[in-house]
């Protein structure tokens, strides 16, 4: 008995492990259940629409802007499925947002009571504008998708079929209306800078142009522009750096920070960093991007007496300079000169000359344009980790997008000018009202200033991931996207058939078309440069990308887009 | 007249009594019972005193008081009438004298033993013999002495027990007497003594047989009384295979379990699978050490295991319903034994090398292929020098030689990767046993290298585990167990990379700086300079049991055991600046892009307890055996990680966070908790040792379900018949035993997260301006999908088998077929991505799984030399059932009606060998050009061939991927101190593919070409001829990723392998040698692992290794292991 007395003693020691608590909540992560009841976790909610990843942005190698050496991307190779990562990323992650901001939105009544009508307006607003950038994105790359204002029962969502974009267009007006109805023009400055009216304006104009709805863009560029709150920053080149915060031009952005480690993708940066520098030059300016920038004239390199091939970068328009690095400039702590004879080349920080790994004849994977990015580009790239605000629109943008539409609309009146030529002085430093210190836009034929609005976008926006929903809605991607891109011979045959012959750094004046485009056939046929990658863009597909595969798969009212 | 011994209770320990009752075993011969004894003077004084006390209970007494045997005829003693007697301080023929006054009983005391016999019959056989002394010492085979060995006189009750030196002293065995020797877990023996005097004797380890006890849930069960599925593996073959980790020890061991490598690296198990694939989600089988769940099968010391029970079917493991759906694996560590005292010693140092190791070409190859695919994509337009101008190419080698760092020449994997690398491991183990207390203490720790620098694991176990005997009611053991383990790696697996990099770029530079690579990406450096990641993972277990057992049969225990887990990792990534060669004072970039020196550390901690109450009771009634056995168990888990961070640290020498600012601060933190409780229940009733029926019983619930879908109830049931016991097979003496078994029963699973029917929120971070500056704000949103009425995945299991042994029990077959059914599968189920969630996981879908498994033993001995053989074989094949309109596509599929991770992609035509045809054929990728891969046209949009080949409608599935006819086998052979064993494993066929990483060259245009390539791919510098006979496609970056590397049946292979996977020879060096040096025994031996294999992979790869990870390794093990 004793002895059963001891073990009952023991066995009661385990008693407190013996029956554990079976309703375990989540430690660390809040439950759906009971949120978005008062006014942190709603903002907190809609915090999660300010991340980068839902901000989809096209990268310019998809375009006829920039080369990575001989490689193609899926698009100007012609190689992208349903099964792409970029695909089914860039579908999953706008519908995430999507998703969240409908729930927001369904959840928002709930906190009526404690939080006051006004602002669960502008709450509302908030997600709406959200929802309107996504739908956005998502009608401009796949045309007809699936749109749902609200959150969808899992049975039914495998029964959705395409809404017209047509359809979308509309709802996304509707969601931008409010937005600029209801979210403020201006914050305080205590207060976090959320989207503001004027960034559901401008969204809107971009929207509306991209769609071809012109008097729509016109009227919410126009609106944007009348805020009065947004102006064009001064320097063009340093609007671009890391150092530049929060700029009244930057009519939508997030901020990002090395401190919170948001950062501007690190591998971008050793892409684009030149070899001497530390980094691997590989993604650079193509041909075509130089010889699109006007001279100080106002002409095409090919029509301007001030062009001189040999001297490629004097006389042209700021931008050219600002965006791409003059041969034997400083750039990087490093004269710039991928000159094969220039084996070595001055480091400006110690005035010592160094083997020139920008130059072919050192390094084979140095540029294979012989031109290096020089926007956004200071010595902070060269740590990688570098936090450049993400612009999403500027104002400069706006402004284009309001002469653009008025050009389609054929209302071209002074407005118009006015628009582009502060854009375009800008670039000169100077004010549009200066017009002996820049080629002042004077030009009012419908089509002509078509033209010279579309050199003026490629030229304000290289580099800003803008230039392949411009080439699209132009349906000048069939027209770019089949030419190769070419580069220089390799050093050896550079010597003999381009240096010898004194025409460093490349064969002269290019041939145009009648978009401006330039073109190097002539060139390639005649052996003086090298043929980099072949291009193909199928006109009769490639206008749209295909839905994901996985959206396909379990839902019979889904079809795909044509020729996937 | 039958007569038999009755047990008595007495102060002596358990373990004793079991030596005794062998001792029993053996009078049951004899037609005498003896009750023992230990003080035997008949001057002895003794106190009986008792009423109405049986003769038996009266003989008892004074055998609890004395060393007397008693003798008697039960029937004669039973049938005599109560007495009462009381008698203080008698002599023993005083108390006799009055106990059997009127019974018409008379005594005998001979020595100890006294006879009682009716008045006047014959005296038993003892008496009447001459009798002489015999001494002798009892070892072991490996000449170690045993004691407690029972040694008897056959047909009597003379009989001893050695003493902790294994000796033995027997007195009065009558002349030609035969001794028998028995021994737990030993063969007994029987020797003539033929008039000796001294008899020495060294006793077999017991072949695994019938008798065989062997590990079920919760409790123990003879071999032969098994109704359901059930592997077991002895600890010491384990052991045998010399791997650091247990998974990989147990690899072609037991038929139905398929384990799996992916790499050697230091620390790197294998994945397990018992008798296939169940479900989509995790298929880790169940593993319990000791009758407690673990985490991982790994945190077992492979030496310190005594047996290993593997629960194939679900009459086997349905007692452990909840988590055992994928099969249960038990473990039971070595214990202490009574009377016995050892200390071993064990050493170990090996070497390891690769199995296989791929190779890649020299320079000037490289460049002559770079050049070829350039031109290839350029459309063979223009020069064909395109990277590599031809004089370039040409004048390489000189000047490699007069300027290496312009002209580099490098064979990375010779410089990153060793030729072998070294481990050694020490191990020390104490065992001992008083009659209250047994302990057996392990400590081990094994130091084991990398083929690559900075890499190293280092791991100490120890183990201690006591059974303590507190009385005749209660026992208790106190188990406990620590583990650490310290690794150390560079910041980076430099397996792929290395290999990837293509010789024509530097790593150090001649002045002996390091050198850019290619760009920065130079893995040399990165390994050498780079930082490391340090990992310390820290486990302490203990178990404390406590068991009753208040009525004879009946044992009650509870046991609690808890675990604590203390992780910790630092991450200490140091920037290496590099230079160019000619300019060593300027730095050019940063290797690895690494430009700032980074510490990331983390501190996790875990805690987990079970709780157990289990009651056993065990009961016979004439034929009727029954053994019932009901249970609870509580199990509670918690985590909680921490992580902290700095950046861009100025010292490189100090990982520590306060030596780096305070502006790039990070840290995180994140916690869970999980729960499960249960209710089980077995009955297992047998008649007469012929048929045998089991059933049991699971309900369990689970914190990962709501509370409405929270229990499930596992059932199952099984039966076995020995055919060989019914009288119709008596006749057949071929078969020694024969038995059938089926068995049914539903297994569950719920390993799919901590809060699947939660819509969790979770939390991120972003940034806005605020005051002008970026302001971090806290994001908040539901990322997955939830179910809430997610509940059980369950699996049924229907097996029958067979076991016969043959031929004197010296051939045995054990055969078993099965069919598993895989119902409400937890799986993530693909949504449509446009719902704007995360896969969750639903109870849907279904699978079958259909197999067998079959294992053959043969042991004999041939004179002095012993051997033993098994082969082991099984198959699988898993198909997928509906699965709620989910589907994965991919390379590889899950669809309704395919096989599981069946194969999908096109089927290829071979190669276009000409414009002609590239022109006339449908295409996936517009640019083909011959030396592509063709695609066959199946299907379209209309349901018929399109012209097109596309992704959607012309991939078809292309066969299983996963292992068939798993095949393992040993051989065991011992002559004299020789010990010689030989294990091997394989696939006998598979359906496996060439990976793109095994043979794809310059990828994005600038990695490594495999050696392999050369001459078997097309080339459009080939004669017509020599491309037939190409195996490869051209050379075309273009190409390579839209068409050529997707997946077809042009990658595939056969698979299939046979391994030689151990093997090992041990001497033992004679007891006499060994004695004179103070020591019990002393072994040498030597291990060769994965020496060679038998394949069909391509040159440099080993059938199991990850393509990207570290190599597969052959280990050479030579240790010595001394017992004093």
């Amino acid at each position: 008995m004793k002895y059963l007395i001891i073990a009952s003693l023991f066995i009661s020691l385990f008693v407190g492990t013996a029956c554990t608590k079976l309703d375990l909540n989540p430690l660390s992560s809040g439950s759906s259940a009971n949120w978005y009841e008062n006014e942190t976790e709603i903002t907190m909610a809609l915090n999660d629409c300010y991340r980068e990843i839902f901000w989809f942005k096209d990268d310019d190698f998809n375009t006829d802007d920039q080369i990575q050496r001989a490689l193609q991307s899926e698009v100007t190779g012609n190689t992208i499925t349903g099964q792409s990562g970029t695909i089914t990323n860039l579908w999953l992650n706008q519908y995430k947002s999507i998703s969240r901001c409908n729930t927001i939105l369904a959840s928002l009544p709930r906190a009526l009571g404690t939080i006051s009508a006004a602002k669960i307006d502008q709450y509302a607003a908030e997600a709406r504008f959200n929802r309107a950038c996504r739908y956005s994105t998502l009608i401009t790359h796949f045309g007809d998708v699936i749109y749902t204002t609200h959150v969808l029962p899992l049975d039914s969502a495998f029964m959705v079929s395409r809404t017209p974009k047509a359809d979308i267009l509309k709802g996304i007006y509707a969601d931008f209306d409010f937005a600029a109805s209801k979210l403020p023009t201006t914050y305080a400055a205590s207060a976090a800078q959320r989207a503001t009216k004027g960034a559901a304006l401008a969204m809107k104009a971009r929207i509306a142009i991209y769609m071809g709805d012109f008097a729509t863009a016109r009227d919410a560029a126009k609106a944007c522009m009348d805020l009065g709150v947004y102006k064009l920053y001064a320097d063009y080149s340093t609007y671009f750096l890391a150092t530049t915060k929060n700029a009244s031009e930057s009519v939508f952005m997030m901020p990002r920070s090395v401190a919170l480690n948001i950062l501007f993708t690190p591998y971008y940066c050793q892409q684009t960093v030149t070899r001497n520098a530390g980094g691997y030059g590989n993604q650079n300016p193509s041909w075509d991007l130089f010889c699109s920038y006007l001279c100080t004239d106002g002409l095409t390199i090919n029509k301007s007496p001030l062009y001189n091939p040999q001297q490629p970068f004097k006389n042209r328009d700021p931008r050219c300079t600002k965006t791409i690095v003059e041969f034997g400039t400083p750039h990087l702590g490093f004269i710039l000169q991928p000159h094969p004879d220039s084996v070595k080349c001055l480091n400006v920080n110690t005035g010592k000359y160094v083997t020139n790994n920008d130059a072919r004849s050192n390094s084979q994977y140095a540029s294979y344009t012989a031109l290096t990015f020089k926007k956004a580009v200071d010595q902070s790239w060269t740590t990688y980790k570098i936090d450049p605000d993400n612009v999403i629109i500027r104002y400069a943008d706006v402004l284009l997008i309001y002469a653009e539409a008025k050009i389609e609309l054929n209302e071209i009146d002074q407005t118009v000018r006015d628009a582009m030529n502060m854009v375009r002085a800008r670039a000169y430093g100077v004010d549009k009202s200066a017009v002996a210190s820049y080629p002042a836009i004077t030009e009012t034929n419908q089509s002509n200033l078509r033209r010279v609005l579309r050199l003026e976008r490629r030229m304000e926006f290289a580099t800003e991931n803008l230039r392949y929903m411009d080439l699209i809605r132009w349906k000048l991607a069939e027209v770019v996207l089949n030419k190769p891109s070419y580069g220089m011979l390799d050093p050896a045959d550079l010597r003999t058939k381009i240096i010898s012959k004194g025409l460093w750094f490349y064969h002269g004046i290019p041939d145009f078309d009648s978009n401006d485009l330039p073109d190097f056939t002539s060139w390639y046929n005649a052996g003086m440069i090298k043929l980099l990658t072949p291009k193909t863009f199928d006109k009769n597909r490639q206008y749209l990308w295909p839905l994901p595969t996985t959206e396909l798969l379990g839902n019979k009212n889904l079809t795909q887009n044509p020729g996937y | 007249m039958k007569m038999y011994r009755i047990i008595l209770g007495d102060k002596s320990s358990w373990t004793k009594k079991l030596r005794i009752m062998k001792l029993t075993v053996i009078l049951l011969l004899g037609s005498m019972v003896a009750m023992s004894a230990t003080t035997y003077s008949q001057n002895t004084r003794l106190n009986v005193s008792s009423k109405n006390a049986s003769l038996i209970d009266i003989f008892r007494n004074i055998e609890d008081q004395s060393e007397f045997y008693f003798y008697f005829n039960k029937e004669e003693v039973k049938s005599k009438e109560a007495v009462s007697v009381d008698m203080k301080d008698e002599v023993i023929s005083n108390i006799l004298d009055q106990v059997l006054a009127n019974t018409g009983l008379e005594y005998k005391i001979i020595d100890r033993y006294v006879v009682v016999k009716t008045k006047g019959s014959a005296d038993p056989v003892i008496a009447m013999q001459t009798l002489r002394k015999i001494s002798g010492k009892v070892s072991d085979a490996s000449g170690a002495t045993l004691p407690g060995v029972s040694v008897v006189v056959k047909g009597t009750a003379t009989g001893t027990i050695t003493d902790a030196e294994g000796n033995y002293n027997l007195g009065n065995v009558p002349e030609n007497a035969i001794l028998l020797f028995s021994f737990v877990g030993m063969k007994s023996k029987e020797i003539a003594s033929g008039g000796k005097s001294t008899i020495n004797i060294v006793l077999e380890e017991e072949s695994i047989g019938l008798e065989e006890v062997v590990a079920i849930g919760y409790g123990t069960i003879k071999k032969v009384a098994m109704t359901g599925s059930i592997s077991s593996v002895q600890g010491s073959s384990l052991s045998k295979r010399e791997t650091t980790q247990l998974s990989s020890a147990l690899q072609g061991t037991t038929s139905g379990v398929m384990v799996t490598r992916s790499s050697s690296s230091p620390g790197d198990g294998a994945s397990i699978r018992i008798r296939g694939i169940t479900t989509i989600g995790t298929s880790d089988p169940l593993v319990i050490v000791d009758g407690i769940p673990v985490g991982s099968i790994d945190d077992v010391n492979a030496k310190d295991v005594e047996t290993m029970s593997v629960l194939k079917d679900a009459a086997a493991a349905s007692i452990y319903g909840s988590r055992a759906a994928a099969g249960v694996i038990l473990i039971t560590t070595r214990r202490g034994v009574t009377g016995k005292t050892s200390i071993n010693y064990n050493y170990e140092y090996g070497i390891e090398k690769p199995t296989a190791m791929p190779t890649y070409t020299r320079a000037a190859a490289y460049m002559k292929y770079a050049n070829e695919q350039k031109w290839n994509d350029n459309g063979n337009v223009g020069t064909q020098y395109p990277v590599y101008a031809q004089d370039y190419i040409a004048n390489y080698a000189a000047n490699n030689l007069a300027n290496p760092d312009v002209y580099p020449d490098v064979n990375w994997s010779d410089l990153i990767f060793k030729k072998n690398s070294i481990r050694q491991t020490h191990s020390l183990t104490i065992n001992s046993g008083t009659k209250n207390l047994q302990t057996n203490a392990s400590f081990s720790v094994d130091n084991i290298g990398a083929i690559y620098d900075n890499k190293g694991y280092k791991r100490i176990n120890a183990r201690v585990n006591n059974d303590i005997i507190i009385n005749k009611y209660i026992a208790a053991s106190i188990d406990l167990s620590v583990k650490r383990v310290e690794s150390n790696a560079p910041t980076v697996d430099p397996v792929g990379v290395t290999r990837q990099t293509a010789p024509v770029y530097a790593a150090v530079w001649s002045n002996g700086l390091i050198a850019a690579g290619k760009a920065g990406a130079n893995m040399y450096g990165q390994i050498e300079y780079g930082g490391s990641i340090q990992t310390w993972n820290n486990q302490l277990s203990g178990k404390m049991s406590l068991d009753l057992t208040p009525i004879e049969g009946l044992k009650i225990s509870a046991i609690f055991s808890p675990t604590f887990n203390y992780d910790k990792q630092k991450n200490f990534t140091k920037a290496i600046p590099y230079t160019n060669y000619n300019d060593p004072n300027t730095i050019v970039g940063y290797i690895g892009s690494y430009t700032t020196t980074s510490l990331n550390e983390a501190r996790n901690d875990g805690f987990f307890h079970t709780t157990q109450f289990i009651a056993n009771y065990v009961k016979s009634l004439g034929m009727h055996n029954l053994n019932f056995m009901a249970g609870y168990e509580n199990y509670y888990q918690t985590y909680e990680n921490l992580g902290a961070s700095r950046d861009a640290y100025e010292l490189t020498s100090f990982p520590y966070l306060d030596a780096g600012p305070q502006t790039l601060r990070g840290n995180n933190g994140s916690a869970w908790e999980y729960a499960y409780r249960s209710f089980f229940g077995r009955a297992m009733y047998n008649f007469a040792n012929k048929y045998y029926l089991q059933a049991n019983i699971r309900r369990d619930g689970s914190s990962r379900f709501d509370p409405k879908y929270r229990w499930g109830v596992f059932p199952s049931f099984s039966a076995g018949w020995v055919l060989s016991s019914e009288n119709f097979m008596k006749n057949l003496p071929v078969i020694n035993y024969l038995k059938l078994r089926a068995s049914w029963g539903a297994l569950g699973n719920e390993r799919i997260g901590n809060y699947p029917y939660q819509a969790a929120i979770s939390f991120g971070s972003t940034a806005l301006y605020q005051s002008g500056t970026a302001t971090a704000v806290t994001t908040a949103a539901q990322t997955q999908y939830a179910i809430p009425n997610i509940s059980w995945e369950k699996t049924e299991t229907s097996d029958i088998g067979l076991d016969i042994n043959v031929l004197k029990n010296r051939l045995r077959l054990t055969g078993d077929y099965y069919m598993k059914t895989t119902k409400d599968m937890l799986l993530a189920l693909q949504i449509p991505p446009s719902l704007g969630f995360d896969n969750p996981n639903q109870n849907t879908g279904k699978m079958d799984t259909k197999g067998w498994d079959f294992e053959v033993t043969w042991n004999d001995k041939i004179g002095e030399i012993g051997y033993s053989a098994s082969v082991n074989l099984s198959d699988f094949k898993s198909k997928m059932g509906d699965l709620g309109g989910t589907e994965f596509i991919g390379d590889q599929i899950k669809v309704k009606g395919s096989e599981f991770n069946e194969w999908y992609g096109y089927k290829s035509l071979g190669l276009f060998q000409t414009a002609a045809d590239v022109a006339a054929s449908p295409k996936l990728y517009a640019n083909s050009k011959p030396g592509d891969i063709k695609y066959q046209d199946i299907s379209g949009p209309n349901g018929v061939p399109d012209g097109i080949i596309s992704a959607q409608y012309d991939r078809i599935r292309l066969g299983g991927s996963l292992p068939r006819y798993m095949f393992g086998g040993n051989l065991q052979l011992d002559y004299k101190g020789f010990d010689f064993g030989l294990v091997f494993q394989g696939v006998g066929k598979q359906n496996a593919r060439i990976s793109s990483t095994m043979v794809r060259p310059l990828e994005v245009a600038w990695t490594n070409v495999p050696t392999i390539l050369e001459g078997k791919y097309w080339s459009i510098n080939n004669t017509a001829e020599q491309n037939l006979k190409a195996v490869y496609p051209r050379l075309s970056e273009n190409a390579a990723g839209a068409n050529n590397y997707a997946m077809s049946d042009f990658w595939m292979f056969d698979g299939s392998y046979f391994r030689l996977k151990n093997v090992s020879l041990g001497y033992t060096i004679p007891s006499s040698i060994s004695n004179k040096i103070k020591l019990q025994s002393l072994r040498l031996y030597t291990t060769v692992s994965d020496l060679f294999c038998i394949s069909h992979y391509p040159k440099g790869w080993d059938p199991e290794v990850s393509v990207t990870g570290y190599p597969i390794t052959m280990n050479f093990i030579f240790g010595v292991s001394v017992k004093f």
